[in-house]
């Protein structure tokens, strides 16, 4: 079902809503008008992770990409963006391997590639927890403080004006995420496993922004290629929903995400 | 409208009276989201709001995952104000599994029958006012 038709008969339905609402919504009238807040709202990724945690124990260990010191910028600022995104990532990736060393690494790393993109003071203080936590080893804390240290980027990037560059960190985030979700589920394939990877809304998401970008970072070489990558997975990850998301569809989307991810990492 | 509290709240000091409303309405939210807190919800610390005509009811789409439990509070800084949130699957079903109304603020629970799209429906049902702040946040476990 297309977003502005269930907006634009949401708007119908006002009286309905008011009191008692509608058990369901006819999506086939379809008035003229809708409302909407806002395109998406993007999961945090502790929302993934929190699922992964109660389907099992994967072997995080094996998913993990350490960076082995801290990461520096280099390429564009689109390039940047995108590397600070799957950083910010493995992070996620490094608290479920309850990897303390990595964390602190990539806790510097963000604070490196965040000063490349002039938003170090916004993050500076979610850098420190984040180290603080892990030598702690308070995991939970961690996680949280990841997330915060995301949104915290892309809202100073906002401020400053350059949300191209926001949203390209939250998909390179995307990508690292995702290539981390198919490599855990095609270990130990299950249905609940991979109907995580169901995020249709997600990829047309990202798709539209990248579509939309204004700055020269339309013009950065990895653009095309990402929309390239989500044109690809957008078939693979049940286009309705509930639809079984096979084994072999896993790898398969895990392989174009890895693709991607290794291209922006090199310089 | 903007997506992110925190931008809003950056931009208050332009803006002075307005989004210090918007920031008013938020605080109902999250006083309403305090008891669950406390049964382990997280509470995302990106927030949404801004301000609605009366019986507007605007749309908000969601990536929801199967396996977590989500509450979702929305608040009002106007006196006498009735907010709604409501929540629907990609199939126009409502899939909420408990709601909660009361004064300057509105809950819903959702636990998710399958990983997909979902839409938030917020609406300001009562309200003197010609346009009513609202703040949205949410929690996960």
């Amino acid at each position: 079902m297309k977003t502005t038709t269930f907006l634009a008969l949401a708007s119908l339905c006002v009286s309905a809503l008011a009191q008692d609402p509608p058990k369901q919504i006819d999506v086939t009238k379809l008035p003229k008008e809708t409302r909407v807040v806002e395109d998406v709202i993007v999961p945090v990724p502790s929302e993934i992770f929190g699922v992964l945690d109660k389907l099992g124990k994967p072997n995080w260990v094996a998913v993990q990409r350490p960076l082995k010191k801290v990461a520096k910028p280099f390429g564009e600022p689109a390039q940047q963006a995108l590397y600070l995104g799957t950083v910010i990532a493995e992070g996620f990736i490094a608290v479920e391997a309850g990897d303390a060393k990595e964390v602190k690494n990539i806790g510097n790393s963000v604070l490196s590639l965040s000063t490349e993109l002039g938003v170090r003071k916004a993050v500076i203080a979610r850098a420190n927890a984040i180290i603080n936590a892990a030598d702690a080893g308070k995991w939970a804390d961690v996680r949280r403080e990841l997330d915060g240290a995301l949104s915290e980027v892309k809202d100073a990037l906002m401020l400053l004006k350059s949300a191209d560059l926001a949203h390209l960190i939250a998909l390179g985030g995307w990508i690292r995420g995702t290539e981390a979700l198919c490599e855990v589920v095609a270990r130990d394939y299950s249905r609940d496993g991979a109907d995580l990877l169901h995020q249709p809304v997600l990829v047309e998401h990202f798709d539209s922004k990248l579509k939309n970008l204004k700055s020269r970072a339309k013009k950065h070489p990895l653009v095309p290629k990402a929309q390239k990558s989500l044109k690809e997975i957008r078939p693979l990850i049940g286009l309705a929903d509930g639809a079984e998301i096979s084994a072999k569809s896993v790898k398969e989307i895990g392989g174009i995400v890895a693709a991607l991810v290794k291209e922006i990492q090199s310089k | 409208m903007k997506r992110l509290f925190s931008i809003l709240a950056a931009i208050a000091v332009s803006l002075g009276p307005v989004h210090a409303s918007v920031d008013e309405a938020l605080s109902f939210a999250l006083e309403a989201a305090q008891p669950y807190i406390k049964e382990g919800f997280t509470v995302r610390e990106d927030y949404w709001g801004g301000d609605m005509a009366v019986k507007q009811p605007k749309a908000i789409t969601h990536q929801l995952f199967k396996g977590n439990e989500y509450w979702f509070w929305i608040g009002t800084d106007e006196k006498g104000a009735k907010v709604s949130v409501h929540i629907y699957d990609s199939d126009g079903n409502l899939c909420e599994v408990e709601s909660k109304q009361k004064a300057q603020m509105a809950m819903v629970r959702v636990i998710p029958k399958r990983t997909g799209t979902y839409y938030l429906i917020v609406e300001i049902e009562k309200s003197k006012a010609e346009r009513t702040h609202w703040g949205m946040a949410y929690g996960f476990r």
